[in-house]
């Protein structure tokens, strides 16, 4: 199991180094440049060819791309062309929101998910069956920017229940009931989509588990069926779940782009979203690279916990 | 209520629409606005000093230090946080803010003397001196300087303190527009004199953490993407602000600006001409108007063989109905455009040529360029079909619609356009040297206060500034080259008139329209006044009516 991982984590480096070359490329072959979006009549060429200069865009790009490796690798991702600002500095304090975001919604989903889905494969084709198939489906159906849109028309400004938008009160000191009262909105709507995903992965799983013959043994047994069904059905029928889980991980930063637009959340979807329209290629590129390494790490984890949760499993 | 409520799910269906589209840039965003100030006065009583105003904005500062920024969110910070010699005031005139009076001028126009107000203090209580003015103007004439402003002062040779309190300019060769490129806020030499001048602009500890000038309000506090704090600066020379705070608050775009507007969270926004009808319906919101310094334009790409005949271009503005225009798309909330100036310059000439709607005329200019209709109805000559593309930027509504309501025009006269959009950086790319890939293009200019057109009509612009549209006169170049050299202000109108005039005259652009811009204020807010150019202009004099 040690040799295997270590085994998959020296792979990571030449898939990150190949998605690397590949982001650099694409981002750079995209039309437009950073520094000609200032159309201001009062910038001289001259400032405006310097600045190009400084920031290393007049040389070719392979040059470009060595200079900017050579600074990873030493754990520096470069300063903004456009905030100025080290990217590392500005990924660290928008990190935090997002995760908050991301985390809080994934438990909501999961902890509604994953009981209607088995309730549902239980007693399938029954009334509730049909209740919370409806349902998923209409979740997986709803855009979420419209649902997003209707929850703030009706809670915030017809009801006044919750805010507009952001993450704290203005000026307020910090309070744990403050924040999630931000954060409910935002998290509901984020996690609508994948409740209802999740929720239907959980019941055709479960469905296939149901019917093996060690839940039968189980049953043959004289096991309480609450036993049977989430003691000895739902640990194996979770497996399948666990892969969605590890996928989901990289879906952390690119996932939130909307409903963070729509709350003024200021997460790295946001920051992303703006980097790409300024070209700022600091920013796209150490967002890019952190979403590889999420999206890397996240199928290693799936895989360990395949191993994990069912003892067949060997590497 | 019933209105609220249509407005709402109409909004909600708008932004279902237009959603994706949120793209944009500096040049992007289209404030336009009403005929005139929609605001109702209402009785209120004496200025109340306190409260906290909150101003929405979508845009983040970058850089709070005045000689660096380039964008518009770091200008309304430094602008409240900083004072320069002079400030332009809302009828673009330049009025002496730290400066006591207007400057000393030398007979060959070259020395410019200032005399500064005695017991400035910076917020750390440092007196302001000449010594800090003479600091911030080498800054630009340094030969490390990264500040992209030093291009306005090329001619500037030599600053120096004459004594404590008077600062003296040296230029190479009179220039006019130096008036208006004092504006710059001082910054505090006693803190920053250590630093280098190639890194002051990477000097984080005062640019991003602890901005120090002499302005209105000082700087509290700044967290990234949520908001921005400022307090009232007892000393302030003009007077203590009425205001305690003023707070910008961070939210992505005008739709969530637009919510805050509503639910009483923000007290100003600067409100886009797509959101003035929802925002009409809020009885606690007051629209305010002014026409912006800007023009918007079709322009042509005189490098296109289409393109060089100038009865073609006049032909196109005869044919294109303005007025109309402007009554459909802009909602009447601008005015027709005839030449590359505003009108609130002093530098604005009305007796241009000017090509009203007369499809006729347009035929005939055609016909006598030697185009004839061809079999499909659109206009041949040589065998080549008088067709093009018109391009804009996505998301912009406004101009997509005007693409296509020019496409309908010119059909009328035989001519095809195929109306275009690209995403916004993509768009520049195309547009601007060295591609100039495009036929006719929708744009606007924002100007600045001198209306020098140098930067945008010279010939020596066109390879790598902004005469994009390959604009070549040599009377223009010599107008443009020679303005400045002339101080006085009527002479030099009348050249630049001249220049103006050539420029209507050959069309090298379909001056379309010069827009008005919103501001949505709450009613609390007193003590506003409406400039053309800075948003945070006299906010010490603005007040809340609690």
């Amino acid at each position: 199991m040690t040799t295997y991982i270590i085994r998959r984590l020296i792979m990571m480096i030449p898939i990150l180094f190949g998605i690397s070359v590949i982001s650099f490329a694409i981002m750079y072959a995209a039309p437009g440049k950073p520094t000609v979006m200032d159309l201001d009549p009062d910038i001289s060429v001259e400032a405006r060819e310097a600045q190009m200069e400084r920031l290393g865009l007049n040389d070719p790009p392979h040059i470009q791309y060595i200079n900017w490796m050579s600074n990873v690798v030493k754990g520096d991702f470069g300063t903004s062309f456009t905030k100025k600002q080290p990217v590392r500095d500005m990924i660290a304090d928008r990190l935090p929101n997002t995760l908050i975001l991301m985390i809080f919604s994934t438990i909501l989903a999961i902890i509604v998910a994953i009981p209607f889905g088995v309730l549902s494969a239980t007693k399938q084709y029954s009334k509730l069956d049909y209740g919370v198939t409806m349902t998923s489906f209409l979740g997986l159906a709803t855009p979420n920017f419209w649902l997003g849109l209707m929850l703030i028309m009706l809670f915030s400004v017809q009801l006044g229940w919750t805010p507009v938008g952001g993450v704290s009160t203005l000026g307020a000191d910090f309070s744990l009931l403050d924040r999630l009262h931000h954060l409910i909105l935002p998290a509901i709507v984020l996690a609508t989509a994948d409740m209802a995903g999740l929720t239907r992965y959980t019941r055709s799983s479960m469905l296939e588990v149901v019917k093996q013959d060690y839940i039968r043994t189980a049953r043959a047994k004289g096991f309480r069926e609450s036993t049977v069904i989430y003691k000895h059905g739902l640990r194996n029928g979770l497996i399948p779940i666990i892969t969605i889980f590890g996928l989901m991980l990289p879906t952390f930063i690119g996932g939130s782009v909307i409903v963070e637009q729509l709350f003024s959340w200021p997460g790295i979807g946001k920051l992303f979203i703006d980097a790409t329209f300024e070209r700022d290629y600091p920013v796209i590129m150490a967002i890019t690279m952190f979403g590889a390494v999420l999206t890397v790490i996240g199928n290693l984890i799936a895989d360990i916990l395949y191993a994990v949760l069912d003892p067949r499993i060997e590497y | 209520m019933k209105k609220t409520i249509f407005a709402s799910i109409s909004m909600i269906f708008m932004l279902s629409l237009f959603l994706v589209a949120c793209g944009g840039g500096t040049d992007a965003p289209d404030q336009t606005g009403g005929d005139q100030d929609t605001a109702e006065q209402q009785p209120v009583g004496d200025p109340q000093y306190g409260g906290n105003m909150i101003l929405g904005t979508s845009g983040e500062p970058v850089i709070l230090n005045p000689l660096y920024h380039t964008d518009s969110a770091s200008a309304d910070i430094t602008d409240l946080v900083f004072a320069g010699l002079m400030q332009t005031n809302e009828n673009l005139e330049m009025e002496p803010l730290v400066a006591k009076t207007q400057p000393e001028i030398s007979e060959d126009g070259l020395e410019w003397t200032y005399e500064l107000n005695e017991g400035i203090l910076f917020h750390d209580g440092a007196e302001l001196t000449a010594e800090d003015v003479v600091f911030t103007y080498n800054v630009f004439i340094h030969e490390d300087t990264t500040s992209p402003r030093a291009g306005d002062f090329r001619s500037l040779v030599n600053v120096e303190a004459l004594d404590e309190y008077t600062v003296k300019f040296t230029l190479a060769e009179p220039d006019a527009a130096f008036a208006t490129r004092v504006t710059y806020g001082i910054l505090p030499k006693h803190l920053l004199e250590d630093i280098p001048v190639a890194d002051l602009e990477d000097y984080r500890e005062f640019n991003m953490q602890n901005p120090i000038g002499t302005g209105p309000f000082k700087f509290v506090s700044w967290t990234s993407g949520q908001n921005l704090v400022l307090e009232a600066n007892e000393e302030y020379f003009e007077g203590r602000p009425y205001l305690d705070n003023v707070t910008f608050r961070f939210a992505s775009d005008s739709n969530a600006l637009v919510l805050l507007l509503e639910t009483g969270d923000i007290h100003h926004m600067i409100a886009p001409t797509s959101e003035i009808g929802t925002i009409e319906l809020y009885d606690h919101v007051n629209l305010h108007s002014t026409l912006a310094l800007r023009y918007d334009y079709l322009g042509w790409n005189l490098d296109r063989p289409l393109f060089e005949d100038k009865r073609v271009r006049q032909a196109i503005t005869h044919a294109i109905d303005r007025q109309e225009l402007v009554e459909t798309i802009m909602e009447g909330n601008a005015e027709v455009a005839h030449a590359p100036v505003s009108p609130l310059s002093w530098a604005y000439n009305d007796d241009v040529p000017k090509f009203e709607y007369d499809v006729e005329k347009a035929k005939q200019l055609l016909a006598d360029a030697g185009w004839e209709p061809g079999s499909d109805g659109i206009l041949e000559k040589d065998g080549e079909r008088l067709s093009f593309t018109i391009l804009s930027n996505s998301g912009n509504v406004t101009r997509r619609d005007i693409g296509i309501i020019t496409q309908q025009y010119l059909r009328e006269v035989g001519i095809e356009v195929k109306p275009e959009q690209m995403e916004w950086g993509a768009f520049l790319d195309q547009i601007n040297p060295p591609n100039f890939d495009f036929d006719g293009v929708v744009m606007a200019w924002g100007l600045a206060t001198d209306p020098n057109p140098r930067a945008i009509w010279h010939s020596d612009q066109i390879e790598n500034g902004l005469n994009r549209s390959a604009y070549r006169n040599d009377e223009v170049d010599r107008i443009a080259d020679e303005n400045t050299l002339v101080m006085d202000q009527a002479e030099r109108a009348a050249m630049l008139g001249d220049a103006f005039a050539i420029i209507a005259e050959e069309q090298p652009y379909t001056f379309l329209y010069y827009p008005y811009q919103f501001v949505a204020l709450s009613k609390e807010v007193q003590g506003f006044t409406h400039h053309p150019r800075i948003d945070m202009y006299k906010v010490h004099e603005w007040w809340l009516n609690q």
